[in-house]
């Protein structure tokens, strides 16, 4: 700190400091506490404050609904009111609002014909005034009732331990699949990256480089969306099939590529190549490559010069891709959201999901999120206890 | 798009392998070929992508191929003005998406490029025990799964400031591991830098902040570049963690992905065209500028 202030004076080093301390804390710290504290904390999902929420849920509903209506009423004015030439839009929507409101009056059945649109309008107006009004002393009960059950809710680790065994299952098989894109990824872009490296220097390996680097600055979804074309029902790859005569599409042959796990495999594989190429490239660049060519002169064969010399120099950056690899596949929504999608079972990032967005359990998303990251944490110490390597040859 | 698979042609042989067996070399050759072969699976899928964008056919293929069409990239209007197909233009929601996503990389920029150059300097001065520890936490968010991220910040900003899942979000969120690139990018430069050349200026009786402003900044210029190209292009294709921190608002990927949803439509081809497209000439022009460099 001393230092800081010494090179830049008191002002800078403040301000150095402060925007750190701000990214630490507010974007770094502060959300991982938060969603460890969630995830430590059972919520009551259907006590009276959630009854409560669905009864505010409802009330806005029926304002929305009010506010087609009140529109539909308008248009009706605006085209001179002529009820009998055009069917009356507002019909449906007097429908929608006897069904999201069962304690309101449901407007006439006839809707426009019965009362004049002017009338329509200020019936309306009225009731969304009165729904507007009911709405602050409903919210303020929401959270009266939500502050008293969260007195009541303390720490429990019951988020964690009421995870159904399928859902266990799912986690288990999310790390193996893991495990598996990136031995794949592993596999696949070990001789690519020791091919550019060695073209290094000819005008080859910048071409080269360019042409690993040009499909990533296409968006990660763009080269998904290849891919789902591709394997889709109706898709390239059973196409190319049907014309070779293999399978019979106009017979409704065909072969489902889509939801299955080789296919999300291969397209993960795929998205997140780059990450897996670039490290160990980085790597196998710095190694002379006289160290090669002394192993081929004493006469070790292809095997054993890559066993030997190439990978043990190789290694941070094998153990780096890795990491990314691994890290990226068990974060990906999207590759099993929408390449898997009916896939069973699920990946976990997908139980993430239903958590937080279908099920609306927050809670239970944070400790299912808290399980993830544990994961993904667990698996890059192992890597790099196992390889060797330290935090700052990560950040190459 | 074909051109560029064509790239891997054999690499030279080189004179210690020839010195050695005299023969050819054949795994130089399967290591060639193994080439073409992984180029083919880069850039195939894009190639067939970018040409079913010109299919007639409502869900994009080239092997059900039912004639050349812009249709897809116009629309198309029959005389009384009624759309008969959704092109481009029609799809409104895209071009919102595609302002928003820009809007958010922007954000990006200008959150993420302060916090990480503040923190490579901070690191830059710090001693070996704290200064470590600090840099793994700073890092940290690079190797945190995307979801968690997006997750985690979410519920933060609800939780703590009662600020519902949006745009605003999506740049914080972004920002937290963008941010750690930027600070890498920082100290790998900042490393280069000599302090005597700070030290001279406050010698020479200038003030620290006319030091940094003359003397550290124009350094670092080159690096606040390349970060911000960086940090806009993380954020602008990021869905994993846009997609928790979005909310009920949306962006050109997360509007993509929910299309992909309901079933696959031509215009989305178009888009990846449009992608391909400037990427190819983006990655022209930075050619053409190393080759005159060079």
């Amino acid at each position: 700190m001393a230092e800081l202030v010494r090179a830049y004076g008191r002002g800078l080093a403040a301000v150095f400091a402060g925007l750190t301390a701000v990214w630490l804390v507010l974007m770094v710290a502060l959300p991982m506490a938060n969603m460890t504290k969630r995830a430590f904390t059972l919520e009551i999902r259907d006590g009276p404050s959630a009854q409560m929420r669905v009864e505010l849920e409802r009330a806005r509903q029926q304002i929305a609904v009010i506010d087609f209506d009140i529109a539909a009423a308008e248009t009706e004015i605006a085209r001179g009111s002529a009820p009998a030439a055009a069917p009356s839009p507002s019909d449906p929507f007097a429908g929608l609002t006897g069904r999201a409101s069962p304690g309101m009056a449901a407007p006439s059945p006839g809707g426009g014909g019965a009362e004049p649109p002017e009338a329509r309008i200020e019936r309306l107006r009225a009731e969304r005034a009165e729904a507007v009004a009911a709405i602050p002393a409903m919210a303020a009960e929401v959270e009266r009732l939500r502050a008293g059950e969260d007195a009541r809710a303390g720490l429990s680790v019951e988020n964690f331990t009421t995870m159904s065994p399928l859902h266990w299952r799912v986690f288990g098989l999310t790390f193996l699949y893991c495990v598996a894109v990136t031995t794949i990824a592993l596999v696949v872009c070990y001789p690519v990256a020791y091919a550019v490296a060695q073209a290094q220097g000819t005008g080859r390996a910048g071409l080269l480089l360019l042409g690993l680097v040009v499909p990533y600055a296409i968006n990660e979804l763009l080269r998904i969306f290849a891919w789902t074309m591709i394997l889709a029902n109706n898709g390239i790859l059973n196409g190319a099939l049907d014309a070779l005569g293999v399978i019979d599409l106009e017979g409704g042959e065909t072969i489902r590529w889509l939801a299955s796990n080789g296919s999300v495999f291969a397209v993960m594989v795929y998205a997140y190549v780059l990450f897996m190429v670039f490290p160990i490239y980085n790597a196998i660049e710095t190694l002379e490559r006289a160290q090669i060519e002394a192993a081929r002169d004493l006469g070790a064969s292809v095997w054993r010069i890559h066993r030997r010399v190439v990978i043990p120099h190789a290694k941070p950056g094998i153990a780096v891709g890795c990491i990314m690899t691994f890290m990226l596949s068990a974060g990906s929504i999207s590759v099993p959201g929408l390449v898997g999608p009916g896939l069973h079972p699920d990946w976990f990032s997908q139980i993430i999901y239903r958590n937080f967005f279908e099920a609306a359990n927050w809670n239970v998303g944070s400790a299912r999120a808290l399980m993830l990251l544990i994961l993904s944490t667990a698996f890059i110490i192992g890597v790099m206890r196992a390889f060797g390597v330290g935090v700052k040859e990560i950040a190459k | 798009m074909t051109a560029a698979a064509d790239v891997p042609a054999p690499v030279p042989a080189r004179a210690g392998a020839a010195a050695g067996s005299g023969g050819v070399d054949w795994a130089q050759v399967a290591l060639n070929a193994y080439i073409v072969v992984f180029m083919l699976y880069l850039f195939l899928p894009l190639a067939l992508m970018a040409l079913a964008a010109f299919n007639a056919n409502d869900t994009p293929s080239v092997t059900d191929w039912r004639g050349f069409t812009l249709d897809w990239f116009t629309g198309r209007t029959d005389e009384a003005g009624e759309v008969v197909v959704r092109g481009l233009p029609q799809e409104t929601r895209f071009l919102e998406g595609l302002m928003r996503s820009v809007g958010i990389a922007l954000g990006v920029i200008a959150l993420a490029i302060p916090l990480g150059l503040a923190a490579a300097l901070v690191l830059s001065r710090l001693g070996a025990a704290s200064g470590s520890f600090l840099y793994t936490l700073l890092v940290s968010p690079i190797l945190t799964p995307g979801i968690v991220l997006g997750v985690s910040t979410m519920t933060l900003w609800r939780d703590a400031f009662g600020v519902e899942a949006g745009p605003l979000t999506v740049v914080v969120a972004h920002s937290s591991f963008i941010a750690s690139y930027c600070m890498l990018m920082f100290m790998a430069r900042l490393q280069r830098l000599d302090p005597a050349l700070e030290e001279a200026a406050l010698d020479l009786g200038a003030s620290n902040l006319f030091a940094f402003r003359r003397v550290t900044l124009p350094f670092l210029w080159p690096t606040i570049a390349t970060a911000s190209v960086v940090a806009f292009l993380q954020s602008f294709e990021n869905y994993n963690t846009t997609f928790f921190a979005i909310g009920s608002s949306f962006t050109l990927v997360t509007e993509i992905g929910s299309r992909m949803r309901f079933g696959l439509s031509p215009t989305i081809n178009a888009i990846g065209v449009l992608f391909i497209v400037l990427t190819v000439a983006a990655a022209a022009v930075w050619v053409l500028l190393r080759r005159r460099q060079g």
